[in-house]
């Protein structure tokens, strides 16, 4: 009552605080410096959050862009593929790279007649092979022109990758090959904090219920986190936002 | 299973239209699973008073039926059927969620976002089974629809729903449809009309069949006789706000009459060239008008195409209102049909796209009839609050929802991808517009075009559902489940 100091000042017409604030404050404090230690985080990470999920279980989010109507969201959309490799050696990682590099100029051809990619890369994280690239238009459309282009030779890189062998040949299994790619698709947190509680409502068939009480927010996020452990941290930075790859080509004069 | 083709196997309102000038729609939901069945292995025969579903025959008809009959399943149909749960993981991942799902990519946000559907469409999970009925009059409609759910324990009638033909297959917004299909070699009116666009694999439309990418074929949902000879539909009730499309051709040609560059677009006296009745010359303002109509869609109100005619309504001689393609340029470079037009945005034949695998990979067959009277446009009557609905009852029919009628709906119809010039606008006619960011431009020869904005939404999404259209045999199949 009197730690937020407005009683105090009604009754003694100062802003003094007393012994019980200053209390408070030294028990705020100290939490703090709790979750700091050692002990503390192994409990919580390793006791606390075990024991939430398994009280609390949350659906995994699916990866990808935001749904949007938006024309300007509509372009320069991130995928951040990140699929592990069956052989989590550095042999399976050497094989990935070399996967890569036989076929890259084939790759880097079939982007550009897909059309709708401003920039793709391939990179090793650890046991995973990840490709990450920025393109524009619907996620699905632009899977599907990829395995029309380039499938049979990007089959190479996936046939490394756990559960690839059930999508390739991805010409044989198109609708199969898009919900594939999509599924390692990282999900993408929101540049609005209380998006991704709008997320899970969604994942829980509750959408519209909107609860907004941001204290919740850590420990949703954590319990989010436990489910989707690798998530893209907002859709990212776009120097010159709004314009689709065939609009910078046509600019720039290099034909699209 | 032998891909060889089966017409008689194959539901009749795929391949062809039946060209009747009515039909209705019966929304149904299944209520007793056991009587559901018994009804569809009847309806494969037409016994038990149940109508026979009306089938392909790859000939031209020796006579032609009263009365055509065919239905389409939802996902939920097919569960509420006891379909078993290994044959439902077989159909793809946008049949499964349904269009209520899909709706941002359908650019069904706002007024025509699914909260706003109307009944049945609003509660989706009740939404089974869409029959619809082609026949030449309302008494023909009315004893099939008596036959078909008329005293029976099968299904519940949630809704029905009209559209008939205005004369000469006019629609809303007064244009001529109904003009240009895809063709396929193996259906006999393939050459009543000339197109330049190829001639369209069976697999465009039916399952089991080589798709329009080589090499490539869409997933068949298993067992085989559910899935061979299937297609899907994207059926969509698309209201049209008439009076507001009017006026808004009104406003532009208002306001095109003071544009510095009005003259570019319409020559002093080309208004002689646009009649829309013969012998009747147009003011400048209402000649403006059917110009501004005229490259929304890409066609003159009367379907002459603007890439073979951009002058004119009327050409002389005559030109094809199908075998046409926007590869062809005036001597100066500059395109006849705006690139934004709708026709194009939605089918950009073999003209140049950003997405160069996708030319003729998204076509879709269209079956579709207004509902609501004819409305006829008089500037000087005001806008009356109690204007009747009016709009289309579609069908949007293709092997694989999700790369052709999603396809084109989330990449051309909105957002424009395929081409840098319209990129970041809408469909000027179906699209998701809001007046404060829409536009819309009308190319000129000597450039830089001129740019229309305030286009409202002229179309509403009303309601509609995602219908798997069984063959005779997965019909049969469904009919023969148990448990």
């Amino acid at each position: 009552m009197a730690r937020n100091g407005t009683k105090t000042k009604a009754e003694g017409g100062t802003s003094q605080k007393g012994w019980f604030d200053w209390l408070g404050d030294k028990l705020d404090q100290w939490v703090d410096w709790l979750a700091t230690t050692k002990p503390f985080a192994f409990i919580a990470g390793r006791i606390l959050v075990p024991y939430w999920a398994w009280r609390t279980p949350v659906k995994r989010l699916e990866g990808g862009p935001r749904p949007s109507v938006q024309p300007g969201d509509n372009v320069q959309r991130m995928m951040n593929l990140v699929m592990p490799l069956k052989d989590k050696s550095a042999v399976g990682r050497a094989l990935a790279a070399l996967a890569i590099a036989q076929n890259k100029d084939e790759i880097y051809a079939g982007l550009d007649n897909v059309g709708t990619v401003h920039f793709a890369r391939f990179v090793i994280v650890d046991d995973n092979i990840c490709m990450f690239s920025v393109y524009d238009g619907d996620f699905s459309n632009y899977i599907r022109d990829f395995i029309v282009t380039i499938g049979s030779v990007f089959d190479a890189v996936v046939e490394l990758v756990e559960g690839g062998e059930d999508v390739i040949p991805s010409a044989k299994h198109v609708e199969k090959f898009i919900d594939w790619v999509h599924d390692h698709d990282i999900y993408q947190v929101s540049d609005v904090a209380t998006d991704i509680l709008r997320d899970q409502e969604e994942a829980n068939g509750d959408a519209g219920a909107g609860n907004d009480d941001l204290r919740l927010l850590p420990r949703k996020l954590i319990l989010q986190l436990n489910v989707n452990r690798n998530v893209s941290l907002g859709s990212g930075y776009r120097a010159y936002p709004g314009y689709s790859a065939a609009q910078v080509r046509q600019q720039f004069g290099v034909g699209w | 299973m032998s891909c060889k083709f089966n017409p008689a196997d194959v539901q009749g309102n795929i391949l062809r239209g039946y060209r009747k000038p009515r039909v209705r729609y019966l929304m149904l939901e299944i209520s007793d699973r056991a009587a559901a069945r018994r009804w569809l292995t009847a309806a494969t025969s037409g016994t038990g008073g149940v109508p026979q579903i009306a089938t392909e025959s790859g000939q031209r008809w020796a006579t032609k039926p009263d009365t055509c009959f065919n239905i389409g399943l939802t996902f939920e149909g097919l569960r509420a059927l006891g379909t078993p749960a290994a044959s439902l993981a077989t159909f793809p991942t946008e049949f499964v969620q349904g269009m209520n799902k899909r709706a941002i990519k359908l650019g069904d946000a706002g007024p025509s976002a699914p909260e706003n559907w109307e009944q049945p469409f609003n509660e989706p999970a009740r939404v089974h089974l869409i029959a619809s009925i082609y026949a030449d009059d309302v008494a023909q409609l009315d004893r099939v629809q008596h036959d078909a759910v008329g005293g029976q324990q099968a299904f519940k009638l949630l809704r029905v729903r009209d559209g008939w033909c205005f004369d000469g297959d006019y629609v809303h917004f007064n244009y001529q449809d109904n003009i240009s299909q895809p063709r396929f070699a193996e259906i006999h009116d393939r050459d009543s009309f000339s197109d330049s666009q190829p001639m369209a694999p069976l697999g465009t439309a039916l399952l089991g069949y080589p798709t329009n990418f080589e090499g490539l074929k869409w997933r068949i949902p298993e067992p085989e006789p559910l899935g061979y000879n299937g297609s899907f539909n994207a059926f969509r009730v698309l209201e049209q706000d008439v009076v507001g499309f009017e006026e808004y051709l009104t406003a532009a040609a208002t306001e095109l009459l003071e544009h510095p560059k009005v003259n570019e677009l319409l020559p002093p006296g080309a208004e002689a060239n646009i009649q829309v009745k013969e012998g009747q010359r147009l003011p400048r303002h209402d000649a403006l008008r059917e110009v501004i109509a005229a490259a929304m869609c890409g066609r003159w109100r009367n379907g002459v195409p603007l890439a073979l005619s951009p002058d004119t309504p009327n050409p002389s001689p005559d030109v094809s209102r199908t075998k046409f393609d926007y590869t062809n340029f005036d001597d100066d470079g500059a395109a006849r049909c705006p690139y934004g037009a709708h026709i194009r945005r939605c089918n950009p034949r073999g003209g140049q796209i950003v997405q160069r695998v996708a030319n003729h990979s998204r076509r879709l067959v269209r079956r579709g009839m207004p509902y609501g009277p004819a409305y006829v446009h008089d500037p000087a009557k005001p806008r009356d609050p109690n204007e009747p609905k009016r709009g289309l009852l579609g069908n949007f029919i293709g092997a694989n929802l999700g790369a052709q009628f999603e396809a084109m709906s989330c990449d051309w119809l909105n957002l424009g991808l395929q081409d840098p010039r319209i990129t970041g606008s809408n469909d000027p006619l179906l699209g998701a517009n809001e007046p404060e960011t829409s536009w819309f431009d009308l190319p000129l020869k000597s450039g830089a075009p001129i740019r229309l904005r305030g286009l409202p939404r002229f179309v509403t999404t009303k309601g509609g559902a995602y219908t798997f259209l069984p063959s005779m045999a997965a019909i049969r199949y469904l009919g023969s489940l148990t448990g």
